[in-house]
């Protein structure tokens, strides 16, 4: 009976990766899971054991979860770590936002911050295309025409967030009628259904373009730079150097536009993650070669 | 705990109206829920053939975890989408279960003597019903109804998720933001309304138990 056991708990205990595998986690979006599956697969074809461990939560919540331990990375984007995890004043130069977070991150809590991914990811203020149409709303500046009988949809952290609502009613002396809180995923539908007038998403969402919504733009330069960077601890890469090696492999390999595709896959086309980051693989980051074929792409 | 009360000072008007939502939300649910589930319980007692797929199909809509309930009204045309009726859908669902079973229960639970002395008095079915097995019945009813109402003030805290508002709006923010003063901010009232609700249809149940009635005294069946 024990054999039996033991033997039924043993696929479990290798799909947990063992105590060395490298734990990459993830915040609780789309986007989030797709970069924390291309950079497991990456680490895996290295030979570095993976144990994924995604869609952990907000930013504060995954960002503890790294300096716990219960983490060893995770992609942050420089812009978030500077306001919402260092608690410091939005800077809107990119590189030295970077050079700040990359400072105090080393000192505070011995994390690493790995080169850029190559893409900026930033709040997007989201209308449906057919209210810019007809109320020739640009920028989020516009909004101040509209914004006492407008409904706005957020999701939890934009909404207490110093570079979220607080700060942007401040910076662009605008106020929604109501605004309502939902899960980051749900606002593209809530827009589409009408319950929203405005929302507030992320600049790669692959919803933007799917639903047929416009991003205004931030004509008075509120949100920081947000280049996405993979963030991993430093004792991590003391015991997996790999891990090192492939972060820098990945230096500046995907593009804003291309992140929109990828997540537009996901989102509207094929909800297989893995699947999907291994056919962009295949085709971006190996040019030249023909794209390997997994067993699970067979059927 | 001084930081939570100066956050709900300080955000009193926000508070309020959070807190407005969640009773609108769990009280429409629980209201609704009353109105379906009595007469399908007295129905279960009615008929041999619809007892077991009323009391079985209540018993099936409590198993679903709730958030895999929002995560499936959403999708669908007139009862779903994202807000507060599918959030009231969802509650009303799940208070559905003790109130048919206690209604059920409370019915079946009384002494047939007495049924059969409202009968012997030439009452009709309806009769029998209003002034018989309703009123011995009703303090049953009224304990499924109040368990019904715990679990929908509960449960409206995950609506916050789909954009139902209520005082989960504070606890997911809380979470996002790893902040215990905001999480408190929307667990402890939560609560506090949960016991406010238990003690309020708890009083009533007590004012309504009819003499002789099963739960009369300490839930104990009295021989009539």
């Amino acid at each position: 009976m024990r054999g039996w056991l033991l033997a039924a708990a043993l696929p479990l205990l290798a799909a947990c990766g063992g105590a060395d595998a490298v734990a990459v986690g993830s915040k609780d979006f789309v986007e989030q899971d797709v970069l924390a599956e291309l950079i497991s697969q990456e680490l895996e074809e290295r030979g570095v054991p993976v144990e994924r461990r995604f869609h952990f939560g907000g930013s504060k919540l995954t960002h503890e979860a790294l300096v716990n331990d219960e983490l060893d990375l995770y992609v942050e984007y420089t812009g978030t770590a500077l306001v919402a995890v260092l608690g410091r004043d939005p800077i809107h130069d990119a590189d030295s936002v970077y050079t700040v977070v990359e400072e105090a991150y080393l000192d505070r809590w011995d994390l690493v911050l790995a080169p850029p991914l190559g893409f900026e990811n930033t709040f997007a203020v989201i209308v449906r295309a057919g209210d810019a149409d007809s109320l020739g709303l640009e920028a989020i500046g516009d909004l101040a025409a509209v914004d006492e009988e407008w409904t706005a949809g957020f999701g939890p952290e934009f909404m207490s967030r110093e570079d979220g609502y607080p700060g942007l009613k401040e910076a662009y002396g605008i106020a929604f009628g109501e605004v309502k809180q939902m899960d980051l995923g749900l606002l593209y539908r809530a827009l589409d259904q009408g319950e929203i007038d405005v929302a507030v998403g992320n600049s790669t969402d692959g919803q933007i373009a799917a639903f047929d919504l416009r991003v205004l733009n931030d004509n008075r330069n509120f949100f920081p730079p947000y280049e996405a960077v993979p963030v991993v601890r430093r004792e991590t890469i003391e015991r997996h150097p790999r891990v090192w090696d492939v972060l820098q492999r990945l230096e500046g390999v995907v593009t804003a536009e291309q992140m929109r595709e990828l997540n537009r896959t996901v989102v509207v086309e094929d909800a297989d993650i893995p699947r999907a980051v291994r056919r962009w693989r295949a085709r971006h980051l190996r040019p030249g070669k023909t794209a390997p074929i997994a067993p699970e792409d067979t059927t | 705990m001084r930081e939570l009360a100066r956050f709900l000072v300080e955000n009193r008007v926000e508070v309020g109206g959070l807190l407005g939502e969640h009773l609108y939300l769990s009280g429409v649910s629980v209201g609704v829920a009353a109105a379906i589930g009595v007469p399908l319980g007295i129905a279960a007692t009615r008929s041999r053939a619809l007892e077991r797929p009323i009391i079985g199909t209540a018993n099936v809509f409590q198993t679903i975890p709730s958030l895999a309930l929002f995560g499936f009204l959403i999708p669908i045309p007139l009862i779903g989408g994202v807000g507060a009726r599918t959030a009231i859908v969802a509650l009303v669902v799940y208070s559905l279960l003790p109130i048919v079973r206690n209604t059920h229960a409370g019915i079946r639970g009384i002494d047939p003597a007495l049924v059969e002395a409202g009968r012997g008095m030439g009452m009709t079915d309806l009769q029998l019903l209003l002034k018989v097995q309703l009123p011995l019945a009703a303090s049953v009813i009224l304990a499924g109804i109040r368990v019904a109402a715990v679990v929908s003030v509960g449960i409206a805290t995950i609506a916050a998720a789909i954009g139902a508002g209520g005082l989960g709006v504070y606890i997911f923010r809380g979470i996002a933001v790893v902040n215990d003063t905001l999480i408190l901010a929307g667990a402890l009232p939560a609560a506090l309304l949960a016991l406010a609700a238990d003690g309020l249809l708890g009083w009533m149940g007590r004012r309504l138990t009819a003499p002789g009635a099963p739960g009369a005294e300490r839930g104990e069946v009295k021989p009539a």
